[in-house]
């Protein structure tokens, strides 16, 4: 893993004209900018769907609110590209610390819990019909997702704390959390 | 305003808040304000997209039962942006973009009540006589939002003095 982790830093830095873009006046605040409102996006579309599949606003049709749904997905992918911007700009502060390993796990797990959700309960929560008051599956996966984005959140505010530094003597273990002494090509 | 700056730095919070290596300290208080920004502002965006259009089927009216979570998220950032507030007031109060960024979420506030005592008046003003006004109304307060987190985040590069 720390082999994959030494080559993918390489590779994330070896796009130049993003670091250059990331290191003028605005680039970097400018990113950060976009990163938090692509996130309030995503809280703001997403969570008010999970909050209705837990009983907020029972009034409102799952399946009409579920048109948000996508304008999450647009804060999702605002925050992967801005994302990709701060990784290619400074990837060894990121791909070498543990925090932003943590913020990854967390983002893929909801994803998982995502896909279950439109694997087995989607068509029963939404169909014409279906009752206000969503199934206790579908109330287990909301209370995930609405716990999973409150830890991609901490998880990424808190990478600026766990700032990794050069590896000791005794080297990286499986999973580098610091950085490798490697040869700078 | 220099002595106040002094003192309020000196006070045990406000030491607490910026030197405790404690994680529950400034980073506790940093990932709150970030949690409550999110709701604050994604929940009146949702409600400002469906006044805009998407969702047509959501009944605009029932979008107030958001509000409490929405408003949730609002006292969470007003309490934690006043510990922030406390552990760094030189650096806040002295930089103009901070007044801006008051001045986006007075606004947005102002547009959020708004919009609710237009859209809880009608079953959906979005479709009817009131459209035009709401809708302006909603675009404003997306606005007000992006604009809000925007100053906030620039606070970190536009500041002139760290402390007193």
């Amino acid at each position: 893993m720390a082999g994959f982790q030494v080559w993918l830093v390489s590779a994330l830095a070896s796009v130049k004209p993003v670091a250059r873009l990331m290191h003028t006046h605005w680039g970097w605040p400018a990113a950060e900018s976009l990163h938090f409102i692509g996130l309030s996006l995503l809280v703001g579309c997403i969570g008010s769907f999970d909050l209705r599949l837990l009983g907020v606003g029972k009034r409102i049709p799952i399946a009409a609110l579920h048109e948000l749904i996508p304008w999450g997905l647009i804060g999702f992918a605002i925050n992967v590209v801005t994302g990709l911007l701060f990784l290619m700009t400074e990837p060894d502060q990121y791909i070498y610390n543990p925090s932003f390993h943590f913020k990854l796990l967390f983002i893929a797990i909801a994803g998982l819990n995502a896909s279950a959700f439109y694997l087995t309960l989607y068509r029963r929560t939404t169909a014409p019909g279906a009752p206000d008051d969503a199934p206790r599956a579908a109330k287990i996966v909301a209370a995930t997702s609405l716990c999973l984005w409150i830890a991609v959140i901490v998880s990424g505010r808190l990478l600026t704390f766990y700032r990794p530094g050069p590896c000791g003597p005794e080297g990286p273990g499986v999973l580098a959390e610091c950085i490798p002494r490697v040869r700078r090509f | 305003m220099h002595t106040f700056f002094v003192w309020l730095e000196s006070t045990g919070f406000s030491i607490w808040v910026r030197e405790s290596p404690s994680l529950l300290a400034f980073p506790a208080i940093l990932c709150l304000h970030t949690i409550g920004m999110g709701i604050v502002a994604g929940i009146n965006g949702a409600i400002g997209l469906r006044i805009l259009g998407v969702g047509s089927a959501v009944p605009l009216a029932e979008m107030k039962r958001f509000l409490p979570a929405m408003w949730f998220g609002f006292w969470l950032n007003a309490a934690s942006g006043v510990a922030l507030l406390i552990a760094y007031p030189t650096k806040a109060l002295t930089n103009p973009v901070f007044y801006l960024k008051l001045g986006l979420i007075a606004t947005a506030v102002l547009l959020a009540r708004s919009i609710e005592r237009t859209t809880s008046r009608i079953d959906d003003p979005a479709a009817g006589p009131l459209a035009g006004r709401v809708k302006i109304l909603a675009a404003a307060s997306l606005a007000s939002w992006a604009g809000a987190i925007t100053s906030g985040r620039l606070l970190a590069y536009t500041y002139t003095r760290l402390m007193s």
